[in-house]
């Protein structure tokens, strides 16, 4: 590996640095748990890193909350989201997926927007915060600045909408409407850490005090190439009370869900064993 | 009563290998050192037609390249049928073609993609059973099957008898025959291959700092590959980061580093990245076991019939020996009146196995621990009943011939049937999305090394100085597995000489005795030994002078604090030692002394007792099986193994917790897996080897059966505690679900689909169709 690397330390510098190598060939890191790995698989030479491990700038790293929404810098690491207490009491699909994230060397590197940014199928936290109707706020270096939601962010495998002038600068999750909520992660693989999903469910519903579901977020990972928000099987859940759902209503969700996978074949599992654990998983969370 | 033995003592080396202090090979850095890189074959079987290195040569940095072509050296390995540079053809997908040596590791990295080699494809043989069929080819063309063997591809076979089988075949009520599949796994050492190597040139001599389990045999085969003089090659073994048995054979990456020294004339390093560590080490081997056993109606063992084709590789290393173990436990683990045993290893065009941790003896075990569950089935027997009423007992002398002086095989039983509430959890109905189960598994093992060389011995040199310190010299190797350790604890209790007073020096083959190497579970017991008989020789010396210094007439002293004690008479080592050295007579305070064990030579029948004592362990595991994921997760570990005496508790809990993790691992999750010779997950994201949060709670109970044999009645402990694992986890997958697996490892995968297959079990009546007998 041989590269050059910049370490902006304030916003200014950083937007500068893009700027200024709009015509070259750089890339964004922060973490650098999957950048790294990339790195070595690739001829270095010539590339320039733009890191922002040194970033002082809050905006980027703190996590807060107005009436609507709660903000998340997109340099907030994994360890960072499992140490909020917010976080933990209103998302608990998201505080999870941080915590079966990798290993708590990893968690404590690994950024929000870095999850995003890397657009893996299987990214953990990235799909808590699509089933969560995440919004990515971005800035470019021309001062500009646009929203986006997460799902269509994501535009294909490895790919997103962002363009070589722009960043994420942070996320936003619109507030719980009711403190009754059902919301987990799934994480399926063969160990407890250092995993990468074989399949997962983040999901995050919402009910009135009666136990209708009011608001329904089910997004599935590593089943196709990109992870999907599962709408149909959301709007199969919208209005039914979650105290009373039937073994044939789990079964409907569960193949809406399903009817979202496309899942390949690889050395960690076959499609048939993706589908057949998407499937049971999804009955599988009306239980707890 | 002991003051240190049966005590825990911390690793001698242990604060500088957890503060990252210590040295490994890694960490050698030698003046004007060239940093090597091996090409390897593109193809795991073809044609080479051409190499050209004219363009790597001229890249700069480079220092030189070499083919086999260049070189003039014997074949390796146990067969001798491995180049260690090939031309002509490349077998298997880690061939070694060329190798450079360079400034830098990137130069050297890059001169490799620079050589130009043209191939002629050839489609390979991948699987054993095809390898043997007559229309095959000639995998290996230096392998000597047709003449040994009557096939061509067959490049080991090992046949073994005893009793009278059709005899015990008709006596049987039941008969279970069994196909199992074992996976190729790997050791996953933490620290990768490495060597280092210099040659002087003025004299012929070669050094080479090296991670082998065995230097004295790395010596004779690196002279013999490079057509040198064994005493010319010194060896220094700097810490090793695991070895697990992969070092008990050497590598071509291991002449080849010396082949670039000495062409190069700079020292050179060789370090493997954890791909290649994954692509080019050694295997434990693959098989497929058949396996017949058969019960009286009493649930008497009968016999066992077993006929097992292994997966050799391209070339035969140690993993073609393993027979060597798997037969004892065919012949001798519980009392088998019959038994015939027969394995053939087979050239194919997949990477060649080695020696791991456990020697086929985790594969034996696990098909032999199955048949049994499937017996007890069959006869509506406890699975924990027909293992007692066979178990191994004390004088027991087997139809291997192996003689089982003490034994701990059923208290090991008994504990762990009765501390992990085994029969309680069998009787427990099981609904639900998450299955309970557990199952038994328990081994036999050498405890006391194993006569397979000439020598199985070890010697030991010891010398205390004018400041009363000890320096314990060794010819037995330090691994990690806290031998050392164990040396210093015995010293410390019987010349009373504190720890920080204790010097291990067991690293470099021109000073240290000769020992055969660490396997076979050896080291404490051999090496402890041979202490022993060195520490009664240096007494005497000390005795001796003592009594003339002292002027008392006795040889029952009393070691204690650096001071040797009689009566009210006393007087401090170093001041006995001082007078050794600086009054006449002159002397120094050092001896030397060899052990060899008591053990025999097996005979051409393979029959013998080949062992100084033996080992035994009983496993109960207790899993869970999430039916809606397929995982099975391990609850709780139970484990009694007889070690004899326990000699280091801390060091054998950390035996048992290593041994578990790569039996867990063995049993549920790791597999290489390889399409048409070339691996497909050569990193740890795609090998699934456990992590520490993975590791269930171990409950170890140890067995002291005091073994008149080993080192204060201690007996080998190293492989034991992985070898019943994958068997136990297998019943008590098999007591959760109703379903049994015959193949390793048990993927989630493999359990859903078992749960998805037509008949599925029924809920809640597994456990109930199965009687459960209580025993006492």
């Amino acid at each position: 590996m041989n590269f050059d690397v910049i370490s902006p330390k304030t916003t200014p510098e950083l937007l500068n640095a893009i700027y200024d190598n709009q015509s070259k060939n750089f890339r964004i890191g922060a973490g650098f748990t999957d950048l790294i790995n990339q790195f070595k698989a690739q001829e270095t030479e010539g590339l320039i890193l733009i890191n922002l491990a040194q970033l002082t700038e809050v905006d980027f790293k703190k996590i807060s909350e107005n009436e609507i929404n709660f903000q998340i810098g997109a340099l907030t690491t994994a360890s960072e989201l499992i140490d909020n207490k917010s976080i933990k009491e209103n998302f608990p699909v998201l505080y999870q997926a941080a915590n079966k994230l990798a290993s708590t060397q990893i968690r404590n590197v690994a950024t929000v927007g870095g999850n995003i940014c890397n657009v893996s199928p299987s990214g953990d936290m990235t799909a808590a915060l699509i089933a969560l109707k995440a919004t990515c706020h971005i800035i470019d270096c021309d001062g500009n600045e646009r929203k986006e939601l997460l799902s269509s962010f994501i535009r294909g495998l490895k790919k997103t909408s962002l363009t070589k002038k722009e960043l994420i600068k942070n996320i936003t999750i619109p507030k719980n409407f009711s403190k009754n909520i059902k919301s987990g992660y799934e994480k399926v693989g063969s160990r407890k850490s250092m995993e990468i999903a074989i399949v997962s469910l983040a999901y995050h519903l919402q009910m009135d005090d009666k136990g209708v579901i009011t608001y329904a977020g089910v997004a599935c990972g590593a089943v196709a190439p990109t992870i999907p928000f599962t709408t149909s099987a959301c709007e199969f859940l919208t209005g039914k009370n979650i105290n009373d759902i039937s073994d044939s209503e789990k079964e409907e969700f569960a193949k809406r869900v399903l009817s979202y996978a496309n899942p390949i074949s690889d050395i960690r599992a076959s499609d048939w064993y993706r589908k057949e654990v998407l499937f049971n998983i999804s009955k599988t969370i009306f239980e707890r | 009563m002991m003051k240190v033995i049966g005590k825990s003592h911390q690793k001698l080396d242990g604060k500088e290998r957890v503060s990252g202090k210590a040295v490994y090979g890694h960490d050698i850095e030698l003046p004007n050192m060239l940093h090597g890189s091996i090409l390897r074959t593109k193809y795991p079987c073809a044609e080479i037609i051409s190499i050209d290195t004219s363009k790597a040569l001229s890249l700069d940095g480079v220092e030189c390249i070499i083919t086999a072509n260049d070189v003039d050296v014997n074949n390796i390995g146990y067969k001798k049928d491995h180049p260690i540079l090939k031309k002509g053809t490349v077998n298997c997908n880690r061939d070694e073609i060329a190798a450079v040596a360079a400034r830098t590791k990137e130069i050297a990295d890059k001169a490799i993609q620079l050589i130009e080699v043209e191939y002629k494809i050839k489609e390979g043989v991948y699987d054993p059973f095809e390898a043997l069929k007559e229309t095959t080819p000639r995998i290996n063309e230096f392998g000597k099957g047709a003449e040994q063997f009557g096939n061509k591809n067959m490049a080991e076979s090992f046949h073994y008898e005893h009793g009278n089988l059709e005899e015990q075949k008709a006596k049987s009520k039941v008969i279970i025959k069994k196909r199992y599949e074992l996976p190729r796994v790997t050791h996953a050492c933490i620290a990768t291959s490495n060597i280092t190597a210099e040659f002087n040139n003025f004299d012929g001599r070669l050094t080479l700092w090296s991670s082998t389990q065995v230097p004295f045999l790395y010596q004779r085969d690196i002279a013999h590959a490079l057509k040198m003089e064994p005493s010319k090659i010194r060896v220094i073994q700097p810490i090793i980061g695991g070895g697990f048995g992969s070092k008990l054979d050497m590598h071509p990456f291991e002449p080849i580093c010396a082949l670039l020294a000495i062409k190069s004339g700079k020292p050179v390093q060789i370090l493997y990245s954890r791909e290649e560590e994954f692509i080019a080490s050694p295997t434990r081997q693959p098989m497929v076991i058949e396996l017949t056993t058969g019960c009286d109606e009493n649930g008497k063992f009968t016999f066992r019939e077993v006929e097992i084709i292994k997966d050799n590789g391209a070339y035969t290393s140690w993993g073609a020996t393993t027979p060597f173990v798997m037969m004892q436990s065919y012949s001798s683990l519980y009392q088998v009146p019959a038994c015939k045993f027969d394995s053939h290893a087979v050239y194919t065009n997949n990477p060649f196995a080695g020696s791991f941790r456990g020697y086929g003896n985790p594969q034996a075990t696990f098909s032999i621990e199955s048949n049994i569950d499937l017996m007890a089935e069959e006869l509506g027997m406890s699975q924990a009943e027909i293992r007692l009423i066979n178990a191994n007992y004390k004088g027991e002398i087997t139809g291997q011939g192996l003689h089982f002086k003490t034994c701990g095989a059923i208290p090991a039983l008994k504990t762990v049937i009765e501390k992990s509430n085994y029969d309680k959890i069998m009787a427990t109905p099981n609904t639900g999305r998450y299955r309970r189960g557990v199952g038994l598994g328990s081994m036999l093992h050498v405890g006391g090394g194993a006569k397979i060389y000439r020598s199985d011995g070890c010697g030991t040199t010891l010398k205390i100085d004018d400041y009363g310190y000890l320096t314990i010299v060794t010819g037995s190797n330090e691994i990690g597995q806290g031998s050392e350790t164990v040396l210093a604890m015995i010293a410390m209790e019987e010349l009373g000489i504190p720890k920080e007073k204790i010097k291990v020096i067991n690293t470099d083959t021109d000073v240290k005795p000769w020992d055969v190497g660490v396997h076979a579970s050896r080291t404490s017991f051999v090496a402890g030994n041979s202490l022993l008989g060195a520490i009664k020789l240096i007494k005497e010396k000390l005795s001796k002078k003592a009594i003339e210094l002292l002027d008392v007439v006795t040889d029952d002293w009393e070691y204690a604090n650096g001071m040797m004690r009689f009566n009210e008479f006393e007087i401090k080592l170093d001041k006995v030692v001082r007078e050794m050295h600086f009054a006449s007579p002159h002397e120094l305070c050092m001896v030397n002394y060899f052990y060899e064990p008591p053990s025999k030579f097996q005979d051409k029948d393979f029959k013998g007792d080949v062992s100084g004592n033996y080992a035994f362990a009983s496993q109960a595991i207790e899993v869970e099986v999430d039916t809606v994921t397929g995982n099975v997760r391990v609850l709780n570990v139970h484990v009694s193994q007889d070690v004899g005496r326990v000699l280091n508790p801390v060091g054998l809990q950390g035996q048992m917790e290593g041994g578990l993790a790569t039996g867990i691992g063995y049993a549920l999750t790791e597999e290489m897996i390889y399409e048409k010779g070339v691996l497909k997950n050569p990193s740890f994201h795609g090998y699934k080897m456990l992590t520490s949060t993975d590791m269930p709670d171990v409950h170890f109970y140890p067995i002291e059966t005091y073994d008149e044999a080993g080192p204060y009645g201690s007996k080998g402990a190293g492989e034991a505690p992985l070898i019943p694992t994958a068997a136990a986890i297998a019943n008590a997958v098999s007591n959760a679900l109703g379903v049994r697996f015959y193949s390793l490892p048990i993927t989630a995968e493999k359990v859903l689909r078992a749960l998805a297959s037509p008949t599925p079990p029924k809920e809640g009546l597994l456990r109930e169709a199965k009687p459960v007998t209580k025993h006492q």
